[in-house]
């Protein structure tokens, strides 16, 4: 009884302890606020932006359509991504015929940042939409084959034995063993992808878009409006967490040995 | 007594060379149909190539493996295989698991059904037909992984000492368990163990190995009543004998 009290008592204590920080971190920003207001909007003037905002969109367009234009070209990317990279990463690492022709093409492609694919999608695709998507799809490809990839690779050789045993031909074999024992690894690929994808895509807007989330930031850059790049910033933040909770809740239905651990 | 079931299993001058490393030495004996086989020798005296070649993973030097009459082929006849450490797969529930073989043999679906109902029946796994391997105890995942070999009802199943990890309250359950499976089933059994208490707790016949290169050195036939008693006079007396055979110390 003694115990469960202490423990109960910690437990406030470490609450009350993260909540202060919080309080901290606003009572700093009011501070910095009230020192600089041409740099630093206040809470209330942010919010007060952002109601505006609700009320009077940019371009005609509501936040939360930016906000879903921006998802829409991440997920489009991603799932593409998926599909393919999931095809490529077990065949690199099933096959050494695959890993020694597209896995030598892709090893050397890969290193290549994202970003600087930008110049040459421009050039080719103008600044629609597709460009966007694809340098979404560049930039998130590479990590779920570079995943799923590894995943087959380390399939237990007890697993593929027991398979043999049992004569499982090669498609069995890819389909009931690797690629369910590799599950999890695809599935941080795919986590990993998401939070990546959604950050090329910030990138990509930003760089010219007349929708989205990163088109609002660089507007709030362009006009001196610090408040609109502060809802933005929070915006961006809460939707990364999101997509990192959905990627969980997605490995959760489709791993379910992996839950109760 | 004389044995008067078919033979099912006929094993001929079987050799296997590494290289120049003689593992098996012309080894040639004969299995009867749903016989209950052990077979212990020294450590390292080759007993896993002696599995890998009766379950056709690996090709012998020379020799004949003749099931039916006909030679092993995996295609056609039906192996089962009982690795030492626990092989069910995670991403499969007991039941899923015990069905796997089933699944990749492609047998129809009602005879899936009643064939895993059965064995789940037979082993008591219905309170655990849901979970996952990772919610078991190590020895009832090595349950389900012996009811998944027993569920494709092979022409041949071979054990490569599946109890080698188990303590002994769990090792002298896990024996009562399969000598009940393999009664109830009539399967054919090829047991490999180290512990000798153990092959002749469950063998009808014990195939003593020599050390390598290995051949058979003997073969010992345990017709004790079962349940047997591992306290029994007789039962300690065969003990004794086989390993003085084996004398690997």
């Amino acid at each position: 009884m003694e115990k469960i009290k202490k423990r109960f008592i910690s437990e406030i204590f470490y609450s009350i302890l993260s909540l202060s920080s919080i309080i901290l971190l606003i009572l700093g920003w009011m501070y910095l606020a009230s020192k600089r207001p041409e740099l630093f909007p206040s809470p209330q003037e942010t919010w007060d932006r952002l109601i505006l905002f609700l009320e009077k969109p940019i371009r005609r367009i509501p936040l939360y359509s930016h906000v879903l234009d921006s998802l829409r070209r991440v997920g489009i990317a991603v799932l593409l991504a998926c599909g393919f990279g999931i095809v490529l990463g077990t065949a690199l690492g099933w096959s050494r015929l695959v890993k020694s022709t597209f896995g030598t093409i892709f090893e050397l492609i890969r290193p290549i940042p994202p970003i600087a694919w930008v110049p040459l999608l421009t050039i080719w695709f103008g600044i629609g939409e597709f460009p966007k998507v694809l340098l979404v799809f560049i930039g998130t490809f590479a990590i779920v084959v570079v995943n799923t990839a590894a995943g087959v690779k380390m399939v237990e050789p007890l697993s593929l034995a027991v398979g043999k045993i049992f004569q499982a031909n090669e498609f069995q074999m890819l389909k009931e063993i690797v690629l369910p024992a590799s599950l999890p690894a695809i599935f941080a690929g795919i986590r990993t992808a998401l939070g990546v994808g959604w950050a090329i895509v910030l990138a990509a807007e930003m760089l010219g878009a007349v929708s989205g989330t990163g088109f609002l930031i660089t507007k709030g850059m362009s006009i001196g409006d610090t408040a609109l790049i502060f809802i933005c910033m929070f915006i961006i933040g809460i939707i990364g967490a999101l997509l990192s909770v959905l990627a969980s809740f997605i490995e959760r239905r489709i791993c379910p040995w992996k839950t109760d651990r | 007594m004389k044995d008067k079931r078919i033979n099912k299993v006929e094993v001929k001058n079987l050799t296997k060379k590494f290289g120049d490393l003689l593992v098996l030495d012309n080894v040639s004996f004969k299995i009867k149909k749903g016989e209950f086989l052990c077979v212990v020798g020294p450590t390292g005296c080759g007993k896993t190539t002696f599995l890998n070649l009766l379950s056709c993973l690996c090709e012998p030097t020379s020799g004949d493996l003749l099931i039916d009459g006909e030679p092993a082929n995996p295609k056609k006849h039906n192996l089962a295989f009982v690795f030492q450490e626990p092989s069910s797969f995670p991403w499969l529930n007991v039941e899923q698991n015990i069905q796997f073989g089933l699944d990749i043999k492609k047998t129809r679906q009602k005879d899936k059904k009643e064939r895993v109902e059965r064995i789940i029946s037979l082993m008591g796994l219905e309170q655990f037909r849901n979970s996952y391997p990772h919610q078991l105890s190590v020895s009832t995942e090595q349950r389900q992984v012996i009811g998944r070999a027993f569920a494709m009802d092979p022409d041949l199943l071979l054990m490569d000492e599946p109890y080698g990890q188990m303590d002994i309250k769990m090792r002298y359950y896990l024996e009562d368990e399969v000598v009940r499976l393999w009664k109830e089933l009539g399967t054919t059994v090829v047991f490999i163990t180290h512990n000798i208490e153990e092959a002749v707790y469950l063998a009808e016949r014990i195939l003593i190995l020599s050390n390598k290169p290995a051949k058979i050195k003997e073969e010992v036939l345990i017709d004790l009543p079962r349940p047997r008693d591992v306290a029994d006079e007789k039962f300690v007396k065969i003990r004794k004998y086989v390993t003085d055979q084996i004398k690997w110390w």
